[in-house]
Formats: structure tokens, C-alpha cells, sequence
């Protein structure tokens, strides 16, 4: 008895040190370096959504990122595109902050696709580069032959030094809510691995989480950038960091083979930072 | 879908031995192999669920598109045999009223399954109306047939199915993929039909020619313009030279000659049955905690929608002066509609053709196996309602 309730005591210090990480902070803002914004399920048009917005914001001052990258349900409800994404990124948007979504299951693709901030010419997946860094964006709520054709083609086309894939659910998470989508992964990662792709992001599960590298690649969930499921984080053997007690955005620069990377919370303070290696570089 | 007593080399062994050959018979006789796939991939996705989705991945394809047209062509021969003298659909005034109950089914399902995704706001789930609106003729069959025995709640339930499944199968084989007429596409159909033609002009009644000659040539001709091509043997069959049947349809039939049309049926019967255990297996594999509006919708539409848009169509038509069927009455109409609640095969059949795998699909193909609980509900509504085999003595006074 003793025993599993020192177990269990042990367990529940590990959780409480990954929901609130004391891993050392990497410091971000190197000179020349790509920098840009990570949210996902961020449309909700209520008030943590707008004091991420502020957040993100009052950061650009000292780290200002070029674009931000959407992860999916990008709105929910009604497709309020003013109340749910124009207000609350508003001072970001003016500063000619580009933002890049992905297609999540809450979102009307159709409306969406055409929406000009959103930057996706029509398409529910497609790609674009950014000095060395070659995004690929994917529409996980339809992933037919056509589209992984596309993908195909896209990655061994990429000659960038870096590949990142970002898409709205998540191959690996420990989520409570949805989890790893397994369905996806097996038709998904063997194309990821076999041509390099660095890291991969998501979001869907309304938690922020970082998976350690699986067959090479670092997985990212973020999908708490408006939703919040408070708690809704049970992590694993593969869990890196992890964080659901608040909304949270995730920042991140790439200079040369390094890409640095900073999640923050609602009230700005730093849940998990790292440094991932470029896979063509090593 | 057919219940056989052919003496099959694996029944007849079965039916004076005991073990394993009884409960095959048992599981042939009852259509339990595709519940017995299902269930297996169920336990499999969730125990180990990389190994199963790579297993399901590596056959969808096979079972999906090739092996499913031995269940389509099925389909149709029954189809076909009903709409000759005797069968349930021959003349208007047989199907008029199921008609108008398929519709009001299949309405009621599609309204329940739009709204509630349009309230929860996931429109990429839209198109899986088809889905909510299938429902399980096998399912349907074998429960509205241990209710009631012989009655005309048979054909009419049969009726409604075959209607229903007919026009979702075609808008499902259209909306496979983008369908584009090619030349090359055309010529081969033509090429499967004449073929056909001519087997049937020279008087061939084995059904393997039509088979294997036709078939793969309008699998070809479908796969080449988008359409599903496990539809492929559904323009052949009608060639196949067709024995008038009982208005019962699905019910038992003596056996018969290797070379006749009806020895078609129980040999493919088997194969079907083979089939839809790995399409059960492929395809029901879901995760447990992969549902979502998808889920809920399929279920609500299936389990309310289609029962109640069932009744309000079949209440008007009699209002507008349409009359029931001699022996039946509202508390069997009760029982027939929910009944038709299981999705299963054909809500499957749809759902995989119209959603690649992944997130939408898992609720999707969760709600079409839960579902499966319209049997219970038909079994306590005959019970309560005191119909069929739970009827009290005189059935006729219950109105």
C-alpha cells in the first residue's frame, strides 16, 4: 500500500512538472533569423482569444515574427470572420502580419479558402516558402488519394533546408479528448519520414503539447490558442512538454540548421522552450 | 438479403454434425458473418489500434471496390426477381405505400442528420446525409422476420428497404469520386453489355461467364468514369436469365440445379457472406473515443429521424386516401420503422465512399455501427406494443 502510494505520489509530481514545465528558457531573437507564430483553435471570439491576440502583440515588440501559422478551427460557430479573427488579431493585422490557416473539422472550407487573410488562394492545402523553410499545409478532414498524391509530389519536391507540415489533427497526442490519430498516421508518416519533414504541427486537441521526436520528427500540438480543455493533458512516454491550464501560442525562429522555439501562455509567461536540429543538417 | 437451405458442403456437414460446423451454419443462416467481422475489427482497432489500421488500409481496396460488387450484384438480382410476377415490387399499388414510407424515412433521417450538424457547425460533415439516410436490409430483414414470422410486414419493410438502398447506392456510386464520361470508358460498358447480350441470347444460364467475361469489363468501364465500381455487376445482372418468386421474396427456397439462376443466388450467397465479413472487418474498426458530431447526428437520424419521418409519411398518404396492407397496422408500422434504424452495411458502404479515412469518417462509421441498438429498440417496441410473437391472442383487435 505504501508503496504504490509513493508511486503514486511520484506520478502526480511528473504531471504536475509537465503541465507546468520549469524546463530552462532558450532565449529567441537571433539577427537574420525567419521568425513567425504558431495558434490553433483559436476562433471562439471570446476573451482569452483576444488576450492571446494581446499577448502576441505585446511579444512582436521585442520578437517580431513575420507571419503566424493556423492550425484549424480557425472559427467556430457562425463563420464570423470580423469577431472571431479580425478584432482580436487586429493590431497584428495591421502591422501586416500574414497569417497562413489550416482547415479544421469546425471550419467552412469553402468560405475560408477564399477568405484573403487567411492566404490560401483557394485551396484547402497547399504550400508555400519562406527563405530557407518550405511549409506544407494539409486538409486532415479530407485526406483522399488526390490530396496525398499532392503531398507526395510536394515533399520530394522540397529542396529547403527545412520542412514543416502542419495540418489540424494531430498524428500523436496525448490529449484526453481526442488523442493520436492513428487512422491518419498510417498513411501520413510514412510519406513525413521518408522525405525528411522536420516538424510537424497541429491542433484539434484543445491542450498544448510536444511529442519527443517520433522516427526523427518533433510533433507539436497546439490547440489552445482560444479553446482551452483545462486539465485535459495525460501525458506519456512520448510526451516532451505539455501544458492545459491556460490558452497558450507558441513562437518559433529558424536561423540556419536551428529552429528555437518558446510557448507562452495567456498571461505571457513561458511554458516550454527547445532547440530542434534540422534533419538535413544532421 | 437471402436465408438459404441449400445443402451446402459446409451446412450439410453442419446440420448432422455438431461444434464448429453448427455455429458456421448458424452464423450463414442468421448473416451474422458481417456483425462477426465488424466485431473483430472493433476489439482489434481498440486493442491494437497501428496493426489494425495498417491491416485495414492495405485491403480497403479489395474488399471496397472489388469484393463488394458480389454483394451489389446480390442486391440486384433480389431486385430483379421482385419486380417480376408474384415479387413485392411487380406492380405500383404493391410499392406505393413502402414508396412513400422510403421517402419519408429517408427525409426524416436527412433533416434530423442536417440539423443537428448545422447546429453544431461542422459543414465538412454535410455530404454524410447519405450515411444517416442507408439503412441495413439484412439487419432489418432478420429482425422484422423473427418478430413476425409470416406477415406482410415482410415485403413492406423489404419494399422500403430495396427503394431506399437502390437510390442511395446510385447517389452514392455518383458522388464517389468526380464523375467524367471518357471514351474509353463508354466503350467498355458497351462491350460488358453486348457481351452479356449475347450470353443471354445463346441461352447461357451459368452465371460464371456473366461473371467473370462482363464483369471486369464494366468494373473498368465504372472505375474509368468515377463512378463506385463495386456497382459493376449491377448492369449485368439483369441478363441473367430470372425465376418469378413468392411475394415474400427473401424467404427460403428448395434447392436447385447447378446451372439454374436460384443456384446462383446460394452460391454467391456465400461468397457475399465471406465478403461482408471483411468488409465488416475493414471497415467497422473504429476507436471508441473517435466520436464526435458525426457520431451523434448518424445516430440521431437513424434512431429518430427515419422511425418518425417513416410514420408522418405513411400518415399522410393514408389522410390523402392510401390504404395499409390487409394485417397491418400502426403498432406493426411502429415496429417495421425502427427496425430500419441499423445503418450498418449500407451506411458503411456509403460512408467509405464518400470520406476518405480519417477523423470524419471514424464518427461517421461509429455512428453507423451504434446503430446497431434500432435492433434492441424494434424488439422492445414489439414487446411493448404486443405485436408479432409478442401478440396477446387475437392480433386483430389491435389497431
Amino acid at each position: 500500500m505504501r508503496g504504490r502510494l509513493f508511486l503514486l505520489g511520484i506520478a502526480i509530481l511528473a504531471s504536475g512538472a509537465l503541465g507546468s514545465p520549469r524546463a530552462q528558457t532558450v532565449a529567441l531573437g537571433r539577427a537574420d533569423s525567419l521568425k513567425f507564430a504558431v495558434i490553433g483553435d483559436n476562433g471562439t471570439g471570446g476573451r482569452p482569444q483576444f488576450e492571446v491576440g494581446q499577448q502576441m502583440t505585446a511579444l512582436r515588440a521585442t520578437f517580431p515574427f513575420e507571419f503566424v501559422l493556423m492550425m484549424g478551427d480557425n472559427l467556430y460557430g457562425t463563420q464570423d470572420f470580423v469577431t472571431k479573427f479580425e478584432r482580436p488579431y487586429q493590431a497584428l493585422l495591421s502591422a501586416g502580419v500574414k497569417f497562413y490557416a489550416a482547415i479544421g473539422n469546425h471550419d467552412d472550407a469553402q468560405l475560408q479558402v477564399r477568405y484573403p487573410a487567411f492566404n490560401m488562394n483557394g485551396a484547402r492545402y497547399y504550400s508555400f516558402v519562406k527563405r530557407h523553410v518550405r511549409f506544407v499545409v494539409a486538409d486532415t478532414n479530407f485526406l483522399d488519394q488526390v490530396q496525398l498524391a499532392w503531398l507526395e509530389n510536394t515533399l520530394r519536391s522540397a529542396t529547403e533546408q527545412w520542412t514543416i507540415v502542419f495540418f489540424h489533427h494531430p498524428l500523436y497526442s496525448n490529449g484526453d479528448r481526442h488523442g493520436s490519430n492513428v487512422e491518419l498516421r498510417v498513411r501520413l508518416e510514412p510519406l513525413l519520414v521518408a522525405h525528411g519533414v522536420d516538424v510537424v504541427m497541429s491542433g484539434h486537441d484543445h491542450i498544448y503539447e510536444r511529442i519527443a521526436p517520433q522516427k526523427g520528427i518533433t510533433y507539436f500540438v497546439i490547440g489552445s490558442s482560444g479553446q482551452l480543455r483545462r486539465g485535459g493533458l495525460t501525458p506519456s512516454q512520448i510526451t516532451a512538454a505539455g501544458f492545459a491550464d491556460d490558452q497558450a501560442f507558441t513562437v518559433m525562429e529558424i536561423a540556419g540548421p536551428d529552429l528555437t522555439f518558446q510557448t507562452l501562455s495567456r498571461t505571457g509567461r513561458i511554458v516550454d522552450s527547445g532547440v530542434i536540429r534540422s534533419r538535413r543538417t544532421s | 438479403m437471402t436465408s438459404h437451405t441449400i445443402a451446402h458442403p459446409a451446412l450439410a456437414s453442419a446440420r448432422s454434425g455438431r461444434g464448429a460446423g453448427a455455429i458456421v451454419r448458424f452464423a450463414l443462416e442468421h448473416y451474422l458473418w458481417l456483425p462477426l467481422g465488424g466485431l473483430i475489427g472493433l476489439i482489434w482497432a481498440n486493442t491494437a489500434a497501428e496493426s489494425y489500421f495498417g491491416f485495414a488500409h492495405q485491403l480497403s481496396f479489395p474488399v471496397n471496390e472489388i469484393g463488394m460488387t458480389l454483394f451489389f450484384a446480390l442486391i440486384t438480382q433480389e431486385i430483379v426477381e421482385e419486380m417480376m410476377p408474384h415479387g413485392a415490387l411487380h406492380t405500383w399499388r404493391r410499392w406505393m405505400l413502402p414508396l412513400v414510407a422510403a421517402a419519408g424515412g429517408a427525409a426524416g433521417s436527412a433533416l434530423v442528420y442536417l440539423t443537428y450538424v448545422t447546429l453544431k457547425y461542422e459543414p465538412i460533415l454535410n455530404q454524410g446525409w447519405l450515411v444517416a439516410s442507408s439503412f441495413d436490409i439484412a439487419f432489418a430483414y432478420f429482425i422484422v422476420k423473427s418478430i413476425f414470422k409470416r406477415h406482410p410486414a415482410i415485403s413492406f419493410l423489404l419494399v422500403m428497404a430495396v427503394v431506399t438502398n437502390v437510390v442511395g447506392t446510385i447517389v452514392v456510386g455518383l458522388r464517389y469520386q468526380p464523375v467524367t464520361i471518357r471514351p474509353g470508358g463508354t466503350v467498355l460498358m458497351a462491350a460488358a453489355l453486348g457481351l452479356a447480350m449475347v450470353l443471354r441470347r445463346f441461352k447461357v444460364h451459368r452465371f460464371w461467364p456473366y461473371m467473370l467475361a462482363c464483369g471486369p469489363l464494366s468494373w473498368w468501364a465504372l472505375y474509368l468514369d468515377g463512378f463506385h465500381p463495386a456497382l459493376a455487376l449491377v448492369p449485368i445482372v439483369p441478363f441473367l436469365p430470372h425465376q418469378a418468386r413468392s411475394v415474400e421474396g427473401f424467404e427460403d427456397t428448395p434447392d436447385a440445379p447447378p446451372s439454374s439462376p436460384r443456384h446462383f443466388e446460394h452460391k454467391w450467397n456465400y461468397a457475399v457472406q465471406a465478403v461482408l465479413f471483411g468488409f465488416g472487418l475493414v471497415n467497422a474498426g473504429v476507436l471508441l473515443h473517435r466520436y464526435g458530431t458525426g457520431t451523434w447526428a448518424v445516430l440521431a437520424a437513424a434512431l429518430a429521424g427515419r422511425p418518425v419521418g417513416i410514420l408522418a409519411a405513411v400518415g399522410v398518404a393514408l389522410w390523402l386516401g392510401m390504404r395499409l396492407p390487409p394485417r397491418l397496422y400502426w403498432r406493426d408500422l411502429t415496429v417495421i420503422a425502427l427496425a430500419s434504424s441499423s445503418g450498418f452495411t449500407f451506411a458503411l458502404f456509403a460512408a467509405v465512399a464518400l470520406y476518405p479515412a480519417g477523423p470524419i469518417l471514424a464518427e461517421l462509421t461509429l455512428g453507423a455501427v451504434l446503430s446497431g441498438v434500432g435492433v434492441i429498440a424494434a424488439f422492445v417496441a414489439a414487446r411493448v406494443l404486443r405485436v408479432g410473437r409478442y401478440a396477446v391472442k387475437h392480433p386483430q383487435s389491435i389497431r
